[in-house]
């Protein structure tokens, strides 16, 4: 018995490690024809356009992107990056942006999944139009709102006027120190309904027993939620976070059709930066690197967000 | 005997009553919320069927006093220009969207399944790869896609929108029906090996028939994210008659910023299609995008 395990041991320790892996590949060939046609769009409009940017972002490239007449530069676009006064502005924006919209959707997604979870009349008409605003386009979601602020015709503001608040309607989205909030209420309203569906599906997933035994063992509804459901859900709820923050990070249409980036770059996030330097201005080149050094604080999300998942697949599967 | 009688039913009242506390405080809840939501789409049907005067009132009407559908009658008119470009936007719109669904469809269905069933080395790199893009913006892209579609001269065509929207519609494809083909138990096919099916025909007469469902939730997802996709379409789209909604109405609207009861009209159209797929399949819908992060 040991004798063979030992010849089959000492067998495959003489196998070369790299042939292996090779005929490995080979005799799984047939299977990567059906992964061949996803990773090769995924190499043309992902890999390529990376090392492209990574290659642009130690150039300076004139105005018309004349690619033939670019000029190394080094890491002058990145240095011109981080001691540029707005870089810190549109830094600050970003967090405050991220941080304000990830949080408050998620809680309040999670107060709506809580509050629908029992079953009550009307409650899939209720969840139904809860659900629409994430569905309708950012488009129409960011002109339906800039109507609503609109500094003289707006409806808020006529509200306000009317319960005597103001004088004269505010300037919501025109003003240095509200625009920024204001534009996270409309992102919140197409945000939330995705919080609330994740953490549906995740409360569906509480078994009833635990609830029931804790109920007997006299806790309340607070302590129920606390100490069972909340702990329940960390993972859902690690994936729900990561995902907002990023879709949050990465937000474009909102503030650049509302607002631009304006007034005087109050409005402007990363990602509107970003478009502005490259398409408004022309500047390829520093661009490129503010998408370069996006792309490393991304990688790090990803890194937390891939953890997150497979701890998930880890729990699901043991369960 | 009858002290403890009363603490019980004293005890009991008291959590009735918090109880009652939470259920009145999340019944309030959601009535704000409900407010918050439905509002600002109760204001933007009011406002389009105003006349172009009357939404220039301060205070607003809160309800026109002759409501009208003009706004409704210009878009939809093929006769005069506003109507011809609207319905050309919604046309182009319709066309990129469905020709991004069948492509991501096509694609992702052997993906996703190959992904929920065999083990080939670097499996779980690909895997998390294909999901890793969605973290990744349209702007940190879209430098370099737009020179490398200038160079195999699809600038200016839908089938550049086409190829960057299977971008970011695959991986989520990818994602939502891997979930639907771990759910499908592997002795089905293996049954069908047994009386001689080949592996392809096991997928494609067997596994794919069942998964009908995840695959319409793939298919609307694609839909929708297409349908509203507004940066590629702004950056890679310059003539008029190419443009798709989102685009066509800022462009539209950018020239005579007044028109808001148009405007109005023009979102809430471009809404219906996509808000009308979803509420008759989003039983499948949520399902099948939930299904990968939480485990049932």
């Amino acid at each position: 018995m040991t004798i063979l395990t030992g010849k089959a041991e000492a067998r495959r320790r003489l196998q070369p490690d790299r042939l292996g892996v090779l005929r490995k590949i080979w005799e799984h060939r047939a299977d990567y024809a059906y992964v061949l046609p996803a990773i090769a769009v995924m190499l043309i409009v992902i890999a390529y356009p990376i090392y492209y940017t990574i290659e642009l972002s130690f150039f300076n490239t004139p105005p018309g992107l004349q690619l033939r007449d670019k000029i190394f530069v080094g890491i002058d676009n990145y240095t011109a990056i981080l001691t540029s006064p707005v870089f810190w502005k549109v830094t600050s924006n970003t967090l405050i942006w991220t941080l304000g919209s990830t949080l408050i959707s998620f809680v309040l997604g999670f107060a709506c999944a809580l509050a629908l979870h029992r079953d009550f009349v009307g409650r899939g008409i209720l969840r139904a139009i809860l659900i629409i605003p994430w569905v309708i386009s950012a488009v129409a979601a960011s002109y339906i709102w800039k109507w609503i602020y609109h500094s003289d015709f707006g409806i808020i503001g006529a509200v306000l006027v009317g319960l005597g608040l103001t004088d004269r309607p505010p300037n919501f989205i025109d003003s240095v120190s509200t625009v920024l909030p204001s534009l996270i209420v409309v992102n919140i309203w197409r945000e939330f309904p995705f919080a609330m569906i994740m953490m549906m599906a995740g409360l569906q997933t509480v078994p009833d027993q635990l609830l029931r035994a804790a109920k007997v063992d006299g806790a309340n509804a607070w302590q129920r939620f606390w100490h069972v459901t909340f702990p329940h859900l960390r993972n859902v709820s690690t994936v729900t976070i990561l995902l907002l923050a990023v879709a949050n990070f990465n937000s474009f249409i909102i503030p650049w059709i509302m607002t631009g980036g304006g007034p005087s770059n109050a409005s402007h996030i990363w990602i509107t930066h970003i478009y502005e330097l490259a398409f408004g201005r022309q500047r390829w080149g520093v661009a490129s690197a503010y998408s370069v050094l996006l792309f490393l604080i991304l990688m790090s999300l990803g890194y937390f967000y891939v953890r997150a998942l497979s701890g998930n697949e880890q729990r699901g599967g043991g369960e | 005997m009858s002290a403890i009688a009363e603490t019980v039913h004293r005890s009991q009242a008291r959590s009735r009553a918090r109880i009652d506390g939470w259920r009145w405080g999340g019944r309030v809840f959601l009535v704000f919320m409900l407010l918050y939501t439905a509002l600002p789409m109760i204001w933007m049907l009011i406002t389009s069927i105003k006349s172009g005067f009357a939404a220039m009132q301060f205070p607003p009407q809160w309800w026109p006093d002759q409501p009208t559908l003009a706004s409704y009658q210009k878009l939809l008119d093929p006769q005069n220009s506003v109507g011809q470009d609207f319905l050309r936007f919604f046309w182009n719109s319709l066309f990129v969207s469905s020709a991004t669904t069948i492509l991501s469809v096509i694609v992702a269905v052997p993906a996703a399944y190959a992904f929920s069933r065999f083990t080939f080395p670097g499996r779980n790199f690909l895997f998390f790869a294909v999901l890793l893009r969605n973290m990744f913006p349209a702007v940190i892209f879209l430098v370099p896609l737009f020179i490398l579609m200038r160079a195999i001269g699809l600038v200016n065509t839908h089938g550049s929108l086409v190829l960057t929207y299977l971008t970011f519609g695959l991986p989520l494809a990818i994602w939502l029906l891997k979930g639907f083909y771990d759910n499908i138990p592997v002795q089905l096919e293996q049954a069908a090996r047994i009386d001689g099916a080949t592996r392809f025909q096991a997928f494609f007469l067997i596994v794919m028939p069942l998964s009908a469902p995840g695959i319409i939730a793939t298919a609307i997802y694609s839909f929708i994210g297409a349908w509203n996709e507004y940066i590629y379409a702004y950056t890679f789209l310059s003539k008029n008659e190419q443009l798709t909604l989102p685009v066509g109405i800022q462009r539209f609207f950018s020239e005579n910023t007044t028109d808001f009861p148009g405007l109005m009209a023009a979102s809430f159209m471009m809404s219906v299609p996509v808000v009308v797929l979803f509420l008759v399949l989003q039983r499948y819908f949520v399902r099948a995008l939930t299904e990968g992060a939480v485990k049932h």
